[in-house]
């Protein structure tokens, strides 16, 4: 490695240091003056989630839908098509899985029912990301536009098919009848009560991570995301690269839908979509599109979602401020150029150190 | 004469070390349209922008009127009179023509802006000059010579007297020109001095009373038209620095490789940028292609690398035609292609070196092994080709950005010369990298050909590089091939800047058995 790679690298993780310690830093600050007891509020909140096995467990748990969608969106944002239909999806995918899996009875074991859902919830996601898919390749429609509009059209999609087809009448909220017993995942881990879906999550982030940097299609959709007219001018064709790594990123959409349905719950009962598509693209872009570092932006996302409720739930604190403090990390950790300036400051203090260590070799 | 500008002894080093002004004097007189030429990159954009404020030079002093000044930028530029109209226009096409003349120094009425007061400025300015456009028509409805009447318009309401026009033809077709002739000519007669940049000389001597070239960014002269004619200008602008000499065989051409027929092209605005291209490229020959640029060498370049599509006539590879096929078809039939810009269709910056190098390959079957690519021959192969290429990094998983210009040539070159392809598609190979770099490729060109029979088309604005690594040497202008010459290195700098600049054209039989 070079001094300039070092430099980026190290800048890097200072990058990100800085970004947290600022952010807890403005989060103090408020603390301090609108909360009656802040020392114990920022404890709560740095060290609430890991307080107990249980919490612990929590924040794995919220890790598992936001590691799969942030899959998902690596996808979308490895070709720079920034198709958020994955919101829509993940709701639907579950829709879809528990219509099916309730027509298909209890009949079924559970290795017969789990591929088919996974099935399910896999063509959910190619069908419905095929959608802006093709209307960007076709109509030249803007991506963002299409699958926002998309996403609310799903939702009143699910909510059809959750009023009309599957709906228990007997219970007295809005919810499907339950889903086979062949499909409710386990927890594991025993007092942690982690999800069954942290296995789908591993196998997921194995798959993409293999997809992306050992095989051709990954190589492909990288070379297309990097510079989409040099992949061209070398003969790849951009257009159809982009187009299939949509669906591919719906697919994974739809799985992470369909994980959250079996381990989370017995019944349908959405009604509004859950913001899931949209935190997988946040995860997306902590992770800077590489599937490997997706898991650790998801942890990153739950933990601090966590510290929010622990904070809720034993102070004075609403809510609604843990979401400001969140924003406020998330936006300074994702600010690229956040201390660029420095940065090219190191780079170019040591090509200049550089140049003259090689002028006094030469002399 | 009083002159009305004076730029004394400019010089104008940019951060990378490129010398694009050397000690250049140039002044403008009262009631002149005087000429400015030269090359691209002789440097005459750099002297314009100097003098419009928009770069700061290390040495020199501008004179207004007699009096020194200081340009600090357009703004000021504008304060003291000086105007320029760019060649990509800059207007808002959503507005409307008053409202675009006007802006940044719109008339106010009682602190709003003044519609009906723009409006009115706009079309005296415009009757006084007799400039034929509506104040309240939208920009975005003009054709292409009225917005650049406004653009005109624009540096005449802010009080120009020195207009600086750059290659205002550019974009005009034949009737649009004389218009823009006859309104420069009053402008003159009014008042305003014009600098008038253009390659086309027949324009500079029908129009210009004087003349200044600029070459390699040094003042070639300034010398008054009257007693000039075409050919001693293009003796000025055209010409080599140093002769680079490259030893080389000749060549045995063998079978036609590419066979170009009759290729026009129309654009998306109806103009003919290939019309009528003809030429073959045979086994084991170089064949140069020199012009001016914006003749048509880059639309011929996206042509033959399958970028884009043509009009009619037809590019025949290894005996196929290429019409309709995809990039990925028309490599496979044997081209390899060296890209104009190397950051746009040469390299993903942000990839490592070994992706870049394998880019045009890894999806054939001999790099994967099962489902996977094969990581070891893909390494192997990255590595031999950084050795053999003598490309500088640390190592083959570097993003290419991180190299130096020259590297990422290579690495662009590494992928090209050794793709297998029997037809290299060079264009402009060797610009803006260092002499090592541009030998080492000018070299293996040649090298390829004489030794593995390699047809390749080199398309270069350097004159030392085509003149020397070209075998046959043909001129474009104006989309057509206007001259071709059976050995390059035979050909004088002043008969090629002849056929460039138009001075000449060669007839059909006097090229036959040349193309």
């Amino acid at each position: 490695m070079n001094k300039t790679q070092k430099i980026e690298s190290m800048m890097e993780v200072v990058r990100i240091l800085a970004g947290l310690v600022i952010a807890y830093a403005i989060a103090l600050a408020i603390l301090f003056a609108i909360s009656e007891d802040p020392i114990y509020i920022v404890q709560q909140f740095i060290l609430g989630p890991f307080s107990s096995p249980r919490r612990i467990g929590t924040v794995i748990n919220l890790a598992i839908p936001f590691t799969i969608c942030g899959l998902s969106m690596c996808f979308m944002y490895a070709v720079n098509k920034f198709n958020l239909v994955g919101e829509g999806i993940f709701m639907l995918s579950a829709c879809m899985v528990t219509w099916v899996s309730l027509l298909l009875g209890p009949g079924l074991p559970s290795v017969v029912m789990l591929p088919i859902m996974f099935i399910v919830a896999i063509l959910t996601g190619i069908v419905v990301s095929f959608i802006p898919a093709i209307m960007d390749r076709k109509f030249n429609a803007n991506v963002v536009v299409v699958s926002l509009m998309l996403n609310s059209v799903i939702q009143s999609l699910a909510t059809w098919i959750l009023r009309y087809q599957v709906r228990d009448s007997s219970i007295s909220y809005l919810g499907s009848r339950e889903i086979p017993e062949s499909i409710q995942l386990p927890k594991i881990l025993g007092s942690f009560r982690v999800q069954s879906g942290l296995i789908v999550a591993i196998i997921c982030v194995i798959v993409v991570a293999i997809l992306f940097y050992k095989t051709a299609f990954g190589w492909k959709m990288r070379l297309v995301g990097a510079n989409p007219r040099f992949a061209t001018a070398v003969g790849l064709s951009s257009i159809s690269i982009s187009f299939i790594a949509q669906l591919a990123g719906g697919a994974f959409a739809g799985i992470a839908g369909a994980t959250e349905m079996m381990c989370n719950y017995t019944r349908f009962q959405w009604t509004v979509t859950t913001q899931h598509g949209f935190d997988g693209l946040l995860v997306a872009v902590l992770a800077k599109k590489n599937p490997v570092l997706v898991p650790i932006g998801a942890l990153f996302l739950a933990y601090i979602r966590i510290g929010a409720d622990v904070v809720n739930t034993s102070g004075d604190i609403p809510t609604e401020f843990v979401t400001v403090i969140q924003g406020i990390i998330i936006l300074l950790v994702a600010a690229e150029s956040f201390l660029s300036g420095t940065k090219n400051k190191l780079i170019f203090k040591a090509a200049e150190k550089e140049e003259k260590e090689k002028e006094a070799k030469a002399a | 004469m009083a002159e009305v500008m004076r730029m004394q002894n400019i010089t104008k080093i940019y951060p990378n070390g490129f010398v694009a002004n050397k000690d250049i004097t140039f002044a403008v007189g009262e009631h002149e349209i005087h000429a400015l030429v030269g090359e691209n990159g002789a440097g005459k954009t750099t002297l314009m922008k100097i003098l419009f404020g928009m770069e700061a030079p290390q040495e020199g002093k501008i004179f207004i009127n007699g009096k020194e000044e200081k340009i600090a930028n357009p703004l000021d530029a504008i304060a003291k009179g000086v105007g320029m109209v760019h060649q990509h226009f800059m207007l808002v096409p959503s507005l409307t023509v008053a409202e675009n003349v006007t802006l940044g120094a719109e008339p106010m009425k009682n602190g709003l802006f003044d519609f009906d007061g723009a409006v009115k400025a706009t079309q005296e300015i415009a009757d006084k000059y007799n400039f034929n456009v509506e104040a309240l028509q939208k920009v975005r409805d003009l054709s292409v010579g009225q917005m650049q009447k406004v653009e005109i318009l624009k540096a005449l309401y802010k009080g120009a007297r020195l207009l600086i026009l750059d290659e205002p033809t550019a974009v005009l077709t034949p009737q649009e020109t004389e218009e823009l002739f006859e309104q420069l000519f009053k402008l003159r007669d009014s008042g305003v001095s014009i600098i008038f940049i253009s390659h086309k000389l027949e324009e500079v001597m029908r129009i210009c009373s004087k003349v200044t070239v600029l070459r390699h960014g040094r003042c070639m002269g300034s010398l008054d038209i009257e007693g000039l004619n075409e050919a001693a200008i293009s003796k000025l602008m055209v010409g080599r620095d140093v002769v680079l000499k490259i030893d080389k065989e000749d060549p045995k051409p063998g079978k036609p490789v590419v066979e170009i027929k009759d290729l026009v092209k129309i654009n998306s605005i109806g103009k003919n940028v290939l019309d009528g291209v003809d030429f073959t490229i045979h086994e084991g020959e170089v064949v140069g292609i020199a012009g001016v640029e914006g003749n048509g060498q880059t639309e011929l370049s996206e042509v033959l690398a399958g970028l884009t599509g043509f009009t009619s006539g037809d590019v025949k590879l290894n005996g196929t035609s290429i019409k309709g096929k995809s990039v990925r078809e028309i490599r496979d039939q044997g081209m390899a292609y060296i890209a104009e810009d190397r950051m746009v269709e040469g390299v993903a910056g942000d990839m490592s070196i070994k992706m870049n190098i394998v880019a045009d390959r890894f999806t054939k079957p001999d790099f994967k092994k099962g489902l996977f690519m094969d990581a070891k021959k893909i390494n192997d192969i990255a590595d031999q080709y950084i050795k053999d290429f003598e490309i500088l990094c640390d190592g083959r998983e570097q993003p290419v950005r991180m190299l130096s210009g020259g590297n990422i040539q290579k690495v662009v070159v590494a992928r090209e010369f050794t793709s297998g392809a029997n037809f290299i598609l060079a264009c402009q190979p060797t610009r803006g990298i260092d002499v090592g770099t541009a030998e080492m490729i000018r070299k293996t060109i040649v090298r390829k050909s004489r030794e593995e029979g390699t047809a390749t088309l080199l398309i270069s604005a350097d004159l030392n590089e085509v003149l020397e690594c070209s075998d046959r040497l043909l001129v474009m202008r104006k989309g057509k091939v206007v001259a071709a010459f059976p050995k390059a290195n035979q050909v004088s700098e002043e008969t090629l800047g002849e056929y460039m600049l138009g001075v000449k054209e060669m007839t059909q039989s006097e090229m036959e058995g040349l193309l």
